[in-house]
């Protein structure tokens, strides 16, 4: 540390030998001088390290921008983050909504289009082995044409249903770009943290001595990501069911 | 066959009663978290709880351990449809009395062979 200048030097290797000197002709005021003169030389170097010491550490965090980085990561890119990251639930939940009103519109068109068409087969059936009589078989002519009318318009609003899963997909292209953004933020976030630690404690952290899993026991893990929190999970139902079947279920 | 919903995500509500409408349960009722939803198991006569884990408010394990210990209720069977895939929670799940224990994201058939497997066990037992 002490490089710049050394406490050993010619000076103090001479107030050295005044000391002895002093000291073996029992001068009591002459020692305390000389030691009042090593003092002063060693004092005088630390001043200068510390000196030297404030001045780079000033210099270098006017050099790495850490101030105005971070004040404005924090007061205007990570609540910006959050906003965008609440409008992506916004959209998801928008499009999961529409999609699931499109299903529940569709499912009793099909439901209707089942009924009547084994209603016709049954009577269609009937009409290919001459059971029906005059009166019976003008039913079942009517009861035709309401159906491929009603097939008609059924199919009209299916198509229109379909339609509307089509466009509810719009949003992943919309999210996929506000996440991404956000991941750059993230980075970001970490790089001027990183860099914040280097200064602080002179060199990067090491993920590897990092203890995992510090969080409370008891948040619950979430859905599984791979690659991410994967430790002590099951990978799928097949082992949601081995597991409890081992447990006697 | 009076089912009750329980999931703090009003989609995978939809999802599910979707799902069992056309397993042919038409009975469903819905709430989104346990603390809403104890009352009206105490109140209603449901034959079967479909819950979520991590919920706001009353958690499902909490609601499943409040069936558990309810004179009433306790015999209610209880599926677990949740995010959750710890083994050391199902484990809980397992031990706290669940009837069966699906992960997300499931599949229609993985729901009815669960609702088959519980019902099963009704008619047996």
């Amino acid at each position: 540390m002490l490089e710049d200048k050394k406490f050993i030097s010619n000076e103090s290797i001479a107030r050295a030998r005044d000391l002895l000197a002093t000291m073996e002709r029992g001068d009591e005021t002459g020692a305390k001088d000389v030691i009042d003169d090593l003092t002063h030389i060693r004092e005088s170097v630390l001043y200068l390290e510390m000196g030297k010491l404030t001045r780079e550490l000033h210099d270098s965090i006017t050099a790495f921008g850490m101030d105005e980085q971070i004040s404005k990561l924090a007061a205007m890119e990570i609540p910006n983050a959050r906003q965008r990251l609440r409008h992506v639930i916004e959209m998801t939940d928008q499009a999961a909504n529409r999609t699931l009103t499109a299903v529940e519109e569709s499912l009793p068109i099909c439901n209707g289009l089942e009924s009547r068409s084994s209603t016709l087969q049954g009577d269609w059936q009937r009409f290919k082995q001459r059971k029906l009589d005059l009166n019976e078989f003008r039913a079942l002519a009517t009861r035709l044409d309401e159906f491929f009318q009603e097939n008609t318009s059924d199919a009209t609003r299916l198509r229109e249903s379909l339609n509307n899963v089509l466009m509810a997909q719009d949003f992943q292209d919309l999210t996929s770009q506000i996440i991404k953004k956000v991941i750059t933020l993230v980075e970001e976030v970490e790089s001027n943290l990183v860099g914040l630690i280097k200064l602080t404690s002179g060199k990067a952290p090491d993920p590897a001595s990092i203890k995992a899993d510090t969080k409370d026991d008891k948040e619950l893990a979430g859905p599984v990501v791979p690659g991410v929190n994967q430790k002590g999970t099951v990978s799928g139902q097949d082992e949601v069911d081995a597991l409890l079947s081992s447990l006697g279920f | 066959m009076k089912i009750l919903i329980v999931d703090d995500f009003s989609t995978m509500r939809r999802i599910i009663k979707n799902l069992l409408r056309d397993l042919g349960f038409q009975n469903t009722t819905e709430a989104d978290d346990g603390t809403t939803a104890l009352p009206m198991l105490q109140g209603g006569s449901f034959d079967l709880l479909i819950t979520d884990w991590n919920m706001p408010g009353m958690q499902g394990i909490d609601l499943l351990k409040h069936v558990r210990a309810d004179q009433k209720l306790s015999s209610l069977p209880v599926l677990m449809v949740t995010a959750e895939q710890k083994r050391e929670q199902i484990v809980e799940a397992a031990q706290a009395g669940v009837n069966g224990y699906i992960v997300k994201p499931f599949t229609a058939q993985t729901l009815k062979e669960k609702l088959d497997k519980i019902f099963q066990r009704i008619e047996g037992g």
